[in-house]
């Protein structure tokens, strides 16, 4: 069983994740930066274990350092948070190999779901709508023309290896292919030193819905219902809520039953989440899953009242499953907005610096997940995400009128953040109405932007 | 707001019970699983180091490579056919313990000495190979390793194949004494048997080459190439420091340090070396052929042809000069061969050549950076190029020296030059400078020395060599790389006894009177070529940049060939009494 947990990650999931072991009486080990010696979760956790310079190749994702760490401390698993080596197989494989629990899925299962196109084709296999596009890696601009003419335009490039909105580019038509392919192409070979690329049809204004699922060692596996995370800047989430307002119960348990085969016909074990892209029509198409927790985990966590984070460990830890599906109930509704230092008024650049004041909101139903403090400097190597606010309410109106008024009261003086830009969408009749796509900041970004420098002067 | 030891840790609590382990394994790093690099001393993952040619991920030092790891990094899947795999020594000194150990090292290693020989196959090209493994005492050369590096090299010499050894030593082995000496002439010996019939000898140098291993068979090689950053040297750095009592400077005896002082051709990286390998060998390989063709042809080369073919090269008509061109004035001429962005030799390097790979260095002092040759093809033979170079921007110029050779220069130039002999290639120089470099150091090397060498040795050079003037043509400086069978002139380049500033200088004691002296020093193309001191004046563009160079090198390309047609059937008496007859006669 596991006694203590090293957290090989910073910023709010650290201190989420510290926070759920501490209750379960698991001790913790933090791994930090040079940059981050005053990190919340540096201070927070029983132990702490500086792992190198400030930028994150020589410290959160130096895997010699954090397994050597974690051997140095006598911790006996790892959690890995997201991102930095939550998807790394080859990570899972050396904790594997160090007799360390990852806590997470088996690298194989990594390594399958990682490769888009293998994660494509299991699911296929699998009986899992997948949407059309390439079957074989593409790497040159002329082959992969004669694929997208195939699959039918609109059509996207993406990276093999990619994430986070790197390496994808969308060709409307024939004409505009070669020019996405290259620019997708150059992109990849930058960001992950690879140039294998896929094409696959573009599904036009769709909404991102995502299912939360858990798998113990036992071959027992549950979904926990969607989350919507439509609003979305530059694939970027900034949104998410569950349940979507776009789901009726038929398609929630279509969807469901589509992510719990998905996660079966692949072995996956832990928490787990299957992305699937929703047309108007009712079409879902599996997009990826993701093999760790997710940023926008609270709001599954308030409407199935379940601790994703408690779970991940329990499972790691070999215990089964003490809830089937027809335990998991959705009740009420649940937003959450995720706070940037950046400034929406140049570009949403990043806005490093040090937090001068901060009052944020509380009350019932409403949460925040964060690592920043009065008095703490933001440094500029990483993320910019520093709080999330989520709220539940019992529907969906309701919990809009929360999110409004929580948003309302969040001061973090300092730096830069993108929390009026967010009131603003809160606000937005598109949003209010719940007929949100993955367009909807793109389409509109002018009035969102107008309305944050107006409500700014006054 | 400082949070310094206010949070409260963990209290155990009964709240963990009930949990089956999944994972009774005690967290450990397996043996073998992380290893320190011995140059930036990180941990680094042991697969990750294999899976990228034993390159450290983390400081990119090179590891020393196990010899059949070697192997297998060069030699094409399952080519390799080892020889004399079970030599073993006598202990010629009788020296106590020296057995015990060496089969103590044979359990160990799994090798039954300190090197590695055998046939094998690059990209399909059939090579001899040698590699000395530093887990065997240091790939100390001793008996065996000596025996046999002669062996293989003398069934190389039998079976007409080129020959590749992977050097890394830490010299002689002591434990066998005045016998290990000895080796180092064995080994030089067969070398120089490979090398006088004709054949390729490639030496590659890794961390560390040393000691009496420097001093033979790593050194010998008609191509030297080095990885990055090894140690290369023949007394070892602590010996060195011990003796004079200072500290070395860094970077002293590494690769780096020995390309600039001359003694390697090039340094390649772990990743391109067998690409690299494969390149040298094939432009060998066709070079072979051809010659065997030539040397087959060589009767049939007749004087008729010879004596045809000179009128054919002096055509009185036809040289491609603008009327405007001919009336330039000799002033004129000078200020275009030294325009700033007229193509220099590299420019022509890249558009007249394929596969060109620039060796350096003069085997002596230094590589001279004011003078660039290789190996390259033209339309697909072997050929050896080497052009003086000037730099394309001031940055490039001081580089290069302003395209004003060293001795060092001239001395790679004539080492390229016997290089293309053994291996009968033709030779193709590109002269562009404002004279041979004028200085201190210069002297001290012996600049005349160089300059009269080349002079003297290309007279008697037994393959063609062709001598383009493409800018200045400034004095010995130049012929030290013109004495050719033919000289070939761009339009206006300039070819003189030295530069119209010092003609002036000397002869009217003022070098403001440079143009007045150019009109009469007769150093244009055409005056030369009236003259009868060029065989062929090649027209250019009004304004001749890198922008229409093509114009110059298309027609230039097929001339080339037409020559190399022409001189590729003569013998090599009829080439060298040809070239003596062309300078006699001036």
């Amino acid at each position: 069983m596991i006694k203590k947990v090293l957290i090989a990650n910073r910023g709010e999931i650290a201190v989420r994740i510290i926070r759920a072991c501490r209750e379960m009486g698991i001790e913790t080990v933090a791994v930090y930066s040079e940059a981050d010696r005053e990190a919340l979760h540096t201070k927070l956790a029983d132990e702490s274990v500086c792992i190198g310079p400030a930028p994150s190749s020589e410290s959160y994702l130096s895997m010699d350092r954090i397994i050597s760490a974690t051997i140095i401390t006598g911790a006996d698993a790892i959690h890995p948070g997201f991102g930095f080596l939550s998807e790394n197989s080859r990570f899972a494989e050396l904790c594997e190999q160090c007799s360390i629990t990852f806590i997470g899925p088996n690298s194989k299962v990594i390594a399958k779901l990682g490769n888009k196109q293998e994660a494509r084709n299991t699911m296929a296999e699998a009986g899992v709508p997948v949407i059309p596009g390439s079957t074989e890696p593409i790497y040159d601009a002329a082959a992969g023309a004669e694929i997208a003419a195939e699959v039918g335009y609109p059509v996207i490039v993406k990276a093999a290896l990619g994430g986070g909105g790197k390496g994808m580019r969308v060709a409307n038509t024939p004409e505009e292919f070669e020019q996405s392919f290259l620019t997708a192409q150059k992109e990849t070979r930058m960001a992950f030193g690879d140039d294998t690329m896929y094409i696959e049809h573009f599904v036009q204004h769709p909404r991102h819905i995502e299912f939360q699922v858990l798998a113990d060692h036992y071959g027992n596996v549950v979904h926990l219902g969607e989350r919507d995370c439509s609003i979305q800047r530059n694939h970027q989430k900034m949104i998410e809520e569950s349940p979507s307002a776009a789901l009726s119960s038929k398609l929630r348990m279509q969807m469901g039953d589509a992510a719990v085969r998905a996660a079966k016909a692949s072995g996956y074990q832990n928490a787990g989440t299957i992305e699937f892209l929703l047309e108007k029509n009712g079409n879902f198409y599996f997009m990826e899953m993701n093999t760790r927790i997710q940023v926008e985990h609270p709001v599954t966590e308030w409407v199935t009242g379940i601790d994703l984070i408690k779970e991940q460990i329990r499972i790691a830890s070999g215990k089964k499953l003490s809830f089937g599906q027809s335990d998991i109930h959705l009740n009420g509704h649940s937003i959450e907005c995720r706070i940037n230092a950046e400034n929406p008024a140049k570009g949403f650049r990043p806005s490093p610096g040090t937090v001068t004041d901060m009052y944020l909101p509380g009350g019932k139903g409403i949460r925040i997940d964060s690592a920043i403090y009065s008095g703490y400097a933001i440094p500029p190597y990483y993320d910019s995400m520093v709080a999330k606010l989520s709220v539940w309410a019992k529907n969906r109106g309701e919990a809009v009128r929360k999110m409004q008024s929580a948003l309302g009261e969040v001061i973090i003086e300092g730096i830069e953040t993108n929390v009026d830009y967010q009131y603003e969408i809160l606000n937005h009749p598109k949003y209010l109405s719940g007929d949100v796509d993955i367009e909807f900041i793109a389409e509109n970004e002018k009035t969102l932007a107008q309305a944050v420098s107006k409500a700014s002067i006054v | 707001m400082k949070l310094d030891n206010v949070f409260k840790k963990t209290r155990h609590s009964s709240g963990r019970k009930g949990y089956i382990s999944l994972n009774s394994a005690k967290p450990e790093v397996p043996e073998g699983l992380l290893r320190k690099c011995n140059k930036c001393g990180g941990a680094i993952i042991s697969e990750d180091v294999k899976s990228d040619y034993y390159i450290c991920p983390k400081c990119g030092g090179y590891f020393r490579v196990h010899a059949y790891r070697r192997i297998e990094m060069v030699a094409d899947a399952d080519t390799f056919e080892e020889w004399d795999a079970d030599l073993t020594t006598p202990n010629p000194l009788e020296y106590k313990g020296y057995e015990e150990k060496l089969s103590a090292l044979q359990e160990k290693t799994g090798l039954r000495e300190a090197i590695v020989t055998g046939k094998a196959r690059i990209d399909g090209t059939e090579v001899v190979l040698g590699v000395c493994d530093g887990r065997f005492l240091m790939a100390s050369m001793g008996e065996v390793v000596g025996e046999k590096i002669a062996r293989a090299v003398e069934r190389a010499t039998q079976e007409r194949l080129p020959v590749i050894l992977f050097a890394c030593s830490g010299g002689a082995r002591m434990q066998e004494g005045i016998v290990s000496l000895m080796q180092m002439a064995k080994t030089s010996a067969a070398l120089k048997l490979h090398s006088d019939a004709g054949l390729l000898y490639i030496s590659v140098l890794t961390d560390p080459t040393t000691g009496g291993v420097t001093a033979s068979f790593a050194m010998l090689g008609d191509v030297i190439l080095a990885e990055p950053k090894a140690l290369i040297g023949f007394a070892g750095p602590r010996v060195i420091e011990q003796t004079i009592g200072q500290k070395l400077p860094k970077g002293f005896q590494r690769s780096e340090f020995l390309l600039e002082h001359g003694f390697i051709d090039g340094i390649v990286e772990r990743s391109a070396l067998k690409e690299t390998l494969s390149h040298i060998l094939l432009v060998h390989e066709s070079g072979r052929t051809h010659a065997g063709e030539a040397a087959g042809d060589k009767a049939a080369g007749s004087g008729a042809e010879y004596g045809g073919m000179t009128k054919e090269g002096a055509p009185d008509a036809g040289n491609g000069l603008s009327v405007n061109n001919r009336l330039a004035k000799a002033w004129d001429r000078v200020l275009l061969s030294r325009m700033n962005d007229r193509p220099v030799g590299s420019d022509y390097i890249r558009e007249l050549f394929t596969d060109f790979i620039e060796f350096h260095g003069d085997r002596y002092f230094a590589d001279d950076k004011a003078v660039i040759g290789g190996i390259a093809r033209f339309r697909g033979r072997p050929v050896t190029v080497i052009a003086q170079a000037k730099g394309t921007n001031t940055k490039e110029n001081i580089e290069r020296n302003f395209g004003m050779p060293s001795p060092d220069g001239y001395r790679k130039a004539l080492r390229l030059m016997k290089q293309a002999e053994k291996f009968r290639r033709p030779v193709i120089c590109l002269v562009d400078t404002p004279g041979a470099f004028c200085g201190l150091e210069a002297e001290e090397r012996g600049q005349g020395e160089a300059i009269a060498r080349n002079i003297y040795e290309m007279s008697g050079l037994k393959v063609p060599v062709l001598s383009i003037i493409i800018g200045e043509g400034g004095s010995g400086g130049a012929l030290a790389m013109a004495t050719a069978d033919e000289v070939w002139m761009l339009e206006n380049s300039i070819y003189s006894i030295l530069s119209p500033e010092g003609f002036a200088s000397i002869l009217w004691k003022d070098s403001s009177k440079a143009k007045e002296a150019a009109e009469v020093m007769r150093l244009t193309a055409e005056d030369l070529y009236r003259m009868g001191m060029v065989e062929q004046v090649l027209a250019e563009p009004s304004t001749y940049t890198i922008e229409n160079l093509k114009e110059v090198t298309g027609k230039l390309a097929s001339k080339i060939e037409d020559f190399l047609n022409r001189y590729g059937e003569m013998s090599e008496a009829e080439l060298t009494k040809h070239r003596y007859d062309r300078f006699r006669s001036m």
